[in-house]
């Protein structure tokens, strides 16, 4: 059996081509606290340095044998550059990723600089995606995600005010959509252009515990089948919460791969949108590799794997305290049973 | 004043808040203190009522977070002119909640909403707002001497932060009743990190907190 390098795995598991195993990785944050520790810094510090940013997340990669490498770890790097400022949380001694300290109270008020994809760590962040192409060595896969339009106005804007203007003030919140879209579309084109492998586009508020499927129809779903048809690398449309009441529509938008979290029936999933459709999912990451048992990971994995998991992706980030063992025993049971054909992928 | 006629003032009220309506909330709030009756009871049994429905609602996947704000907004309407006319003798303190969301979130949707029900229920309530270090809770409750400790995050990622706050607070005063909510957090969570009560939804988080308060003064020995 011919064996390939992990760039190779993630790439054909794209396009839906053979491989050798099951990929082991995620499109969402993987850097632990083993890798922060070993590097010799402070959680917060991994955020302000590109040289921080990309050794972290290659020797995370490394560590635990994962097929991909993935940044930036925070949701706040486009609404700082856009002026919205960043809470960094310097002075505790908790793992927090930061945050945006402040958002434009209304819609009306956004005022985004034309200049904003070279402001704050904008530029930090693609110096780190070429450190970490240069530090794999083109071994390993490079990974990009973008928060989705109504997930990214959500950090830029008053939320509750927003979310209310989905029914209040319909067609003004659409037009506001389109613009977010745009800059979606923008920093994800720069990834894309500065060599990365996969884009994940983490549309995170929108499952059916916060939106109805209808206005997911109508408000979020044409905006992403925009974005999707804008990235011409293997693009994920990942979602996070309910997701059973939208997973068909969810395939409807034309991203390469769905992925969904924990909350999602994942088997019921797959016999609804058939074997030809990327699935990626859906364990609990804080459940399964942060405070359960060692002795739990396994039969957690293989149940996605069971249920029709293409590959075996955490529902939202790896959480940077996870147990050594179990991050290891979560990459282990992965390429135990990974080894045979996923509903929609072969095997050389 | 007559039942029926009482009966449509509350139900009014109520679809009002069903319905989203904050001029006809208004309207309705001014007939019942028109016609003499107790606000504390419109409130009650119009307002609440009329919220106790959006949250069964929304438990059936009927009503989403964005109809609940809508008719959060209503319930404010109607709570703002009723307010001011609760008699003395009918404020009665259900207790103080301190709450917020913990530190690293700065998601404060769900939270607001539990908040205003709260007020509806008749607490006091000491808002500590978002992104919230932990050791503010621990002062606060210290401070107030509230009877609950209410907290909520909305990403996994900061719901560590709980446990620390809980274990805190319940080293220096073990009676007060924690409460979590938020998205990622589940009764395994909740039950892990030592709290006493946890709201799934908005709907249920009050019903949840009178059940808790009952419970402390029966142990308090007040019941």
């Amino acid at each position: 059996m011919e064996e390939l390098t992990p760039k190779e795995r993630v790439n054909r598991l794209f396009k839906r081509e053979p491989i050798d195993t099951m990929p082991c990785f995620s499109g969402m944050g993987m850097v632990t606290i083993q890798v922060i520790n070993e590097m010799g810094i402070r959680f917060p510090e991994v955020h302000t340095s590109a040289e921080y940013l990309a050794r972290s997340a290659v020797l995370t990669a490394e560590m635990f044998g994962f097929d991909a490498a993935i940044i930036p770890y925070d949701m706040g790097t486009v609404p700082e550059a856009m002026g919205r400022g960043i809470s960094l949380y310097e002075n505790s001694d908790d793992i927090l990723y930061p945050t945006v300290p402040s958002k434009w109270a209304t819609i009306d008020d956004v005022e985004i600089p034309e200049d904003f994809m070279s402001q704050g760590r904008m530029p930090l962040v693609d110096e780190a995606f070429e450190l970490i192409k240069a530090q794999a060595n083109g071994n390993l896969a490079l990974g990009g995600w973008v928060l989705g339009p109504f997930t990214m106005a959500g950090q830029i804007v008053e939320l509750d005010l927003f979310i209310k203007g989905v029914r209040k003030f319909k067609e003004k919140t659409e037009a506001f959509m389109e613009k977010m879209t745009d800059i979606v579309i923008k920093v994800a084109k720069n990834y894309e252009a500065l060599g990365v492998d996969y884009m994940n586009i983490r549309e995170m508020g929108t499952g059916s515990d916060l939106l109805s499927p209808k206005v997911w129809e109508t408000l979020i779903g044409p905006n992403l089948k925009k974005i999707f048809n804008a990235i011409e690398i293997p693009v994920i449309n990942h979602i996070c919460g309910s997701t059973d009441l939208i997973i068909e529509m969810m395939n409807e938008c034309g991203a390469d791969a769905i992925s969904v979290d924990q909350k999602n029936n994942l088997a019921e999933s797959r016999k609804k949108l058939g074997n030809d459709v990327l699935l990626l999912g859906n364990f609990d990451p804080y459940g399964t590799l942060v405070t359960g048992d060692v002795s739990n990971v396994e039969p957690v994995i293989k149940k996605c794997i069971d249920d029709g998991a293409d590959a075996v992706w955490p529902g939202c980030d790896i959480w940077p305290d996870a147990k050594k063992e179990n991050v290891e025993a979560f990459v282990d049971t992965v390429r135990k049973y990974g080894k045979s054909a996923s509903p929609a992928v072969g095997r050389l | 004043m007559e039942e029926a006629r009482k009966k449509e003032i509350l139900d009014k009220l109520a679809e009002a808040v069903v319905e989203f309506e904050e001029d006809m909330a208004r309207e309705w709030a001014q007939t019942a203190l028109d016609e003499g009756m107790e606000a504390f009871e419109a409130i009650m049994q119009g307002l609440a009522a009329g919220m106790e429905t959006v949250g069964d609602l929304y438990d059936q996947q009927e009503y989403f977070v964005p109809e609940l704000l809508m008719s959060a907004d209503a319930l404010y309407a109607g709570l703002d002119i009723l307010k001011p006319h609760i008699r003395e003798e009918d404020v009665k303190k259900m207790g103080q909640v301190v709450i917020g969301t913990v530190q690293g979130d700065v998601h404060d949707i769900g939270k607001n909403i539990i908040k205003l029900m709260f007020e509806v229920g008749g607490f006091e309530v000491h808002d500590l707002g978002r992104d919230v270090p932990l050791e503010k809770f621990v002062e606060e409750q210290l401070k107030t001497d509230a009877e609950i400790v209410a907290m909520s995050a909305m990403m996994t990622t900061t719901m560590t932060g709980m446990k620390k706050v809980i274990a805190m607070i319940k080293e220096k005063n073990p009676n007060v009743a924690i409460m979590l909510g938020g998205a990622p957090v589940t009764q395994d969570v909740a039950d892990l990190f030592g709290a006493d009560g946890y709201a799934a939804s908005a709907g249920n988080a009050v019903q949840e907190a009178i059940k808790m308060i009952s419970n402390l003064r029966k142990l308090q020995g007040k019941a």
